[in-house]
């Protein structure tokens, strides 16, 4: 199984490597949670049952001065451990944003592209985001973009509206996107698109309020119908956590007490997310 | 008078588990260079515990098991709301739950530099919600 939806803001093998390291998690990615050994970690995937979780950092230094992790921390941890698929960030609005993002997958090893666009503070129509996509779309390689409500500090709502992604979503139509956390509480919107477009696609982090087996209860049993992720969207939407806001185990457990089959369950937390990563 | 305070961490690896620390606190105790006097073991966090019992695992695996029943992971809790202290939702009541039944803290005499503790008497860390790397404190105080 795996995680498609993960940040590795609290290592504390970093904190005294990295000085901006637990600003970042503190003030920007805002967690007061206690920063743990990479272990930790490991041992979350374990008793959940994943095998391997996507790390996505978040290139927010422009906007606000430190960055949630950096490529070459996410880098260095697939170094540390082959269970971990590592994805760059680069902010689409600072020159050469694209030749970053080239170097990064093909010097660093990184294999797709995360964006916030309300921490980092960018359109996603603004045409200086346009070189980004041609270069992801170029590379193959994936795009996790953050839509719906976050919990980070100074991160306006309007900047997760997922329709605001239909223009690029259409003009690129090779480049897969990842709408992050079903685009809570446009979820509609985000099955809309999912239906429509091919390349689009849904991970499942979300949690806003209850218990994650509440709100998945509540998101996809009565929001939405659970049919449409079973009938329709069987292959189109990923398992994310969004760890260490959410422990990955309660997650799990969240996602099997819905009324899917074997079969679509299997295709959440593994195939999906392995035809997204170029592995199927 | 001695006082001396020792701040031990544990990596826990399940979700729930009962951890034998009697021998940690016996060498404590040991290094303390205190001959006559009290022993107070304490976790440091809220979803996890400290408890004395005999130290076999059918009793850990009831510990446990009754605890789980009594405070059921999926019963509805106050505490699944968000906590802007710490940019996420509270949704481990149960965890809380199981540290307030069970305790979080234990105290033995010591004499002749030894823990006087009964033959039964087993002390466990208790993994409410794990796995996490977790702290508990020993302080030994005497003479």
């Amino acid at each position: 199984m795996i995680d498609f939806h993960t940040h590795p803001v609290l290592i504390r093998e970093f904190v005294e490597k990295y000085p901006n390291y637990e600003r970042s998690a503190r003030q920007v990615f805002n967690i007061g949670n206690n920063f743990q050994p990479l272990e930790t970690f490991l041992l979350q995937m374990d008793v959940a049952g994943i095998e391997r979780a996507v790390l996505l950092p978040i290139d927010c230094r422009r906007a606000r001065k430190d960055g949630v992790s950096s490529n070459d921390q996410v880098a260095e941890l697939c170094q540390m451990n082959s269970r971990f698929i590592g994805f760059a960030s680069v902010d689409p609005l600072r020159k050469g944003a694209a030749r970053e993002l080239e170097n990064a997958v093909k010097k660093m090893g990184l294999v797709g592209l995360k964006l916030d666009p309300a921490l980092q503070n960018f359109e996603v129509g603004d045409k200086r985001a346009f070189a980004v996509y041609e270069a992801a779309s170029a590379l193959g390689i994936p795009v996790v973009i953050h839509t719906g409500m976050s919990w980070a500090p100074e991160t306006p709502l309007e900047k997760g509206q997922p329709l605001l992604l239909e223009p690029a979503i259409r003009r690129w139509s090779k480049l897969n996107f990842v709408l992050a956390h079903y685009a809570w509480p446009w979820v509609w919107e985000a099955t809309a698109l999912a239906l429509k477009y091919p390349n689009v696609y849904l991970d499942t982090s979300c949690l806003y309020y209850d218990s994650p087996r509440e709100f998945f209860q509540s998101v996809f049993n009565k929001q939405i119908p659970t049919t449409v992720i079973e009938r329709s969207l069987r292959n189109k939407v990923v398992f994310g956590s969004n760890y260490p806001r959410v422990e990955i185990k309660n997650m799990v457990h969240a996602l099997k007490s819905l009324e899917l089959t074997e079969g679509c369950l299997n295709k959440i937390l593994k195939d999906n997310a392995k035809r997204l990563l170029g592995e199927l | 008078m001695i006082i001396k305070l020792e701040r031990i961490k544990i990596q826990t690896r399940k979700s729930e588990e009962a951890i034998d620390i009697t021998a940690k606190v016996e060498e404590v105790v040991g290094k303390s260079g205190v001959k006559n006097g009290i022993v107070h073991v304490l976790t440091s966090h809220t979803s996890s515990g400290l408890l004395v019992t005999e130290g076999i695992p059918c009793l850990e695996e009831d510990i446990l098991t009754h605890f789980s029943r009594l405070f059921p992971e999926n019963e509805s809790y106050h505490h699944r709301r968000y906590l802007d202290y710490d940019g996420r939702l509270g949704f481990n009541a149960d965890t809380h739950l199981k540290s307030v039944m069970g305790g979080i803290s234990c105290a033995f005499p010591i004499e002749n530099g030894k823990l006087v503790k009964g033959s039964r008497q087993t002390i466990y860390f208790m993994e409410y919600d794990g796995p996490l790397e977790r702290t508990y404190f020993i302080q030994v105080m005497g003479e």
